[in-house]
């Protein structure tokens, strides 16, 4: 295999935009404590193309794996920790997991009527994700994603995608070049405050700097979140080396006018710097 | 290409004060969308409620029962299979049979005969289709000795009986049994959290309960507390895709009368959390249904800057879902195949008019079950 650099590019680009009221990116979470990785995970947005060209769990996901991923963080959201309980709906005791002599799952006791678990989940976040691989299959893909053969959902089934996911065509270029030029797609109040604050402190509001995250056979970062097998008793993760960055990202809001705006305060230009 | 239909259900519904899904500390669950505080009940809460309302009025015939004696249950109607074709069969040969057919599937025996070690959820009419395998020739099978049995019903696909057929709960809903994957059904719904389209602040209710028993020389309350609570108007959304209904359930008939149903059930459910301190039991302002043959579309994003409460919340609500909707419709060009609204919104009224626009003239909600109903079944053939 060759080795991969985010800024060899070749490839066309598929992005997507993960926006939602909740998303919920598990890299490793089992049991009653669900918890959400910070941005969206490989394995998330894999199994979300995967549910799209409608594989069934068991399939197999080598071309898929193949893909080169980029997120950026368009908007960061804030972590919202969910209260869920478990119970039976005829009001009997939840089963526990050992058998009896008979090979019956026993009930617990003393009697357990519901059982607790805690989700996480990120709200009002939005993500940009940047895709790659070979033509045919990015372009299968990105018709699939305007057609899913199952709905699809960021992360976890409840987490219904807002529209757009697809942002129209595909992009030549480089992962990161993509990354840095594709408009920048955070909601309505997210952006006033940013050109609020950008015009109390006197500052461009043209670009922001965002942060991605980005497959880099080079980087010098882990993450474990690479699926070898979606199949339920299967699960396996591997993983990939990734690179953190930060991308000044157009925003639409106007360059300042060099005639009317008020010159940026700047300490060196006494300096001769 | 593969054809698809999904079946989006947007929900318009104030209620209340009430608490209708609370978080550990006993109150009502929020999140933030787009910078503001929101009420928001969870997609578990409300598919519960769902379900409880669909079981209530779906033929039993069709329900999941949830049992440990498969065996037993599959025994017996072998038995009945062959009486009603003049054989007369001895338990002992059916459990036998009923065995050899559910052992591939890894459905361990429970201690008791004809018991499986733990409770299953099946159709009922998943069982017939089974005793269809066996019955021509039954009689020779149980002459057979075990060995013989196991392979002569191994090719004939009663696993598969198993996992088609689904009872119409099972198909929609989605069942997990964890040591048997293969038995698993992906479920063909899929409900979003509702949220309110408003900024919604949590409030406590402060109350004092009297002892009526107290003596004059104690005054002061026999008990104190709070329960939180907030009054929203909630955008709810839920979308099944017909073609893995149709997966799930195999017949036309069965998968359209599921969605007409479910439809109903997800319109006319309520969670019940603190019911009777609230009494907060609403119906939906507006009930819009969309069949798409590309993909399901979420119109949240409409509710994405709060909706004022200053000015007619449900109205302003109902202004931006049809904005929304005729937006995203005009931009992404695509004609969706059956579209319909049902609105409690008075003739001429703003809200009625762009309603109107955009989802076409109001109904009541039996005939947009109708019309849903007919427009699925004109198209349901094409999907397989």
């Amino acid at each position: 295999m060759t080795t991969y650099h985010p800024t060899s590019g070749g490839e066309p680009v598929l992005v997507l935009r993960l926006a939602g009221v909740l998303q919920s990116w598990g890299d490793r979470s089992a049991f009653n404590r669900r918890e959400t990785r910070p941005e969206p995970t490989k394995s998330g947005v894999i199994g979300l193309l995967a549910a799209a060209a409608g594989l069934p769990r068991e399939a197999d996901l080598t071309d898929l794996l193949g893909l080169r991923l980029g997120i950026r963080v368009d908007q960061a959201g804030t972590l919202l920790r969910d209260y869920h309980t478990v119970s039976d709906y005829r009001g009997r005791p939840l089963p526990q997991t050992g058998v009896s002599a008979k090979g019956v799952q026993k009930l617990t006791s003393p009697a357990k009527d519901t059982h607790v678990t805690h989700r996480f989940y990120l709200q009002d976040a939005v993500f940009l994700a940047a895709i790659s691989g070979p033509r045919p299959l990015i372009e299968g893909l990105a018709d699939a994603v305007l057609r899913p053969a199952f709905p699809l959902a960021l992360g976890r089934r409840s987490c219904v995608p807002s529209q757009p996911i697809a942002l129209g065509g595909l992009r030549e270029g480089t992962l990161l070049d993509v990354l840095a030029t594709e408009p920048w797609q955070a909601g309505e109040a997210h952006r006033d405050a940013y050109w609020r604050t950008a015009k109390r402190t006197n500052t461009r509001a043209d670009h922001v700097d965002l942060s991605a995250t980005i497959d880099d056979d080079n980087g010098d970062d882990v993450a474990h979140d690479v699926p070898l097998s979606f199949a339920p008793r299967e699960r396996r993760f591997t993983s990939r080396r990734i690179r953190h960055t930060w991308l000044s990202v157009p925003t639409g809001f106007p360059a300042p006018d060099d005639a009317t705006a008020a010159p940026a305060h700047d300490p060196f230009a006494l300096l001769g710097w | 290409m593969p054809r698809r239909l999904y079946i989006d259900v947007h929900v318009l519904q104030t209620v209340p004060p009430a608490n209708l899904n609370r978080d550990d500390n006993g109150n009502p669950k929020e999140a933030d969308f787009g910078g503001s505080r929101r009420s928001r009940v969870s997609s578990q809460a409300w598919k519960r409620a769902t379900r409880m309302h669909f079981a209530e009025r779906q033929d039993k015939e069709d329900l999941g029962t949830r049992t440990k004696r498969i065996a037993g249950e599959l025994t017996k109607k072998l038995i009945s299979r062959a009486k009603a074709d003049g054989n007369a069969m001895e338990v002992e040969a059916a459990q036998r049979i009923a065995g050899a057919l559910l052992e591939p599937m890894g459905i361990a025996a429970g201690r008791k005969a004809g018991d499986t070690a733990y409770l299953l959820f099946f159709g009922r009419r998943q069982l017939d289709t089974i005793v269809d395998l066996v019955a021509a020739d039954i009689l020779e099978l149980a002459a057979l000795d075990d060995d013989g049995l196991k392979k002569a019903v191994e090719g004939r696909g009663a696993q598969d009986k198993l996992r088609q057929g689904h009872p119409a709960d099972v198909a929609l809903f989605g069942r997990m049994v964890a040591d048997i994957p293969a038995l698993n059904v992906d479920a063909a719904t899929q409900v979003a959290h509702a949220i309110s389209t408003h900024a919604a602040e949590l409030e406590f209710d402060y109350y004092t309960a009297v002892d009526d028993e107290n003596a004059a020389d104690e005054t002061g309350a026999g008990m104190i507390g709070t329960i939180g609570f907030n009054s929203a108007t909630l955008y709810r959304y839920a979308t099944v895709g017909l073609h893995q209904l149709l997966e799930n359930l195999t017949t036309h008939d069965k998968a359209v009368d599921a969605v007409n149903l479910f439809v109903d059930s997800f319109a006319r459910s309520m969670p019940t959390g603190y019911g009777n301190s609230f009494a907060h039991r609403t119906r939906p302002s507006l009930v819009a249904v969309v069949v798409r043959a590309d993909q399901p579309v979420n119109l949240v994003s409409a509710f994405e800057k709060p909706v004022p409460v200053t000015d007619g919340i449900v109205a302003e609500s109902a202004r931006r879902l049809a904005g929304e909707y005729t937006t995203a419709t005009r931009q992404w060009g695509d004609t969706p195949v059956h579209v319909a609204v049902s609105h409690a919104f008075a003739d001429g009224t703003d809200e009625a008019r762009d309603l109107a626009a955009a989802f076409g003239p109001n109904i009541s909600f039996p005939d947009l079950l109708t019309g849903l109903k007919s427009s699925l079944a004109d198209r349901v053939g094409d999907l397989s």
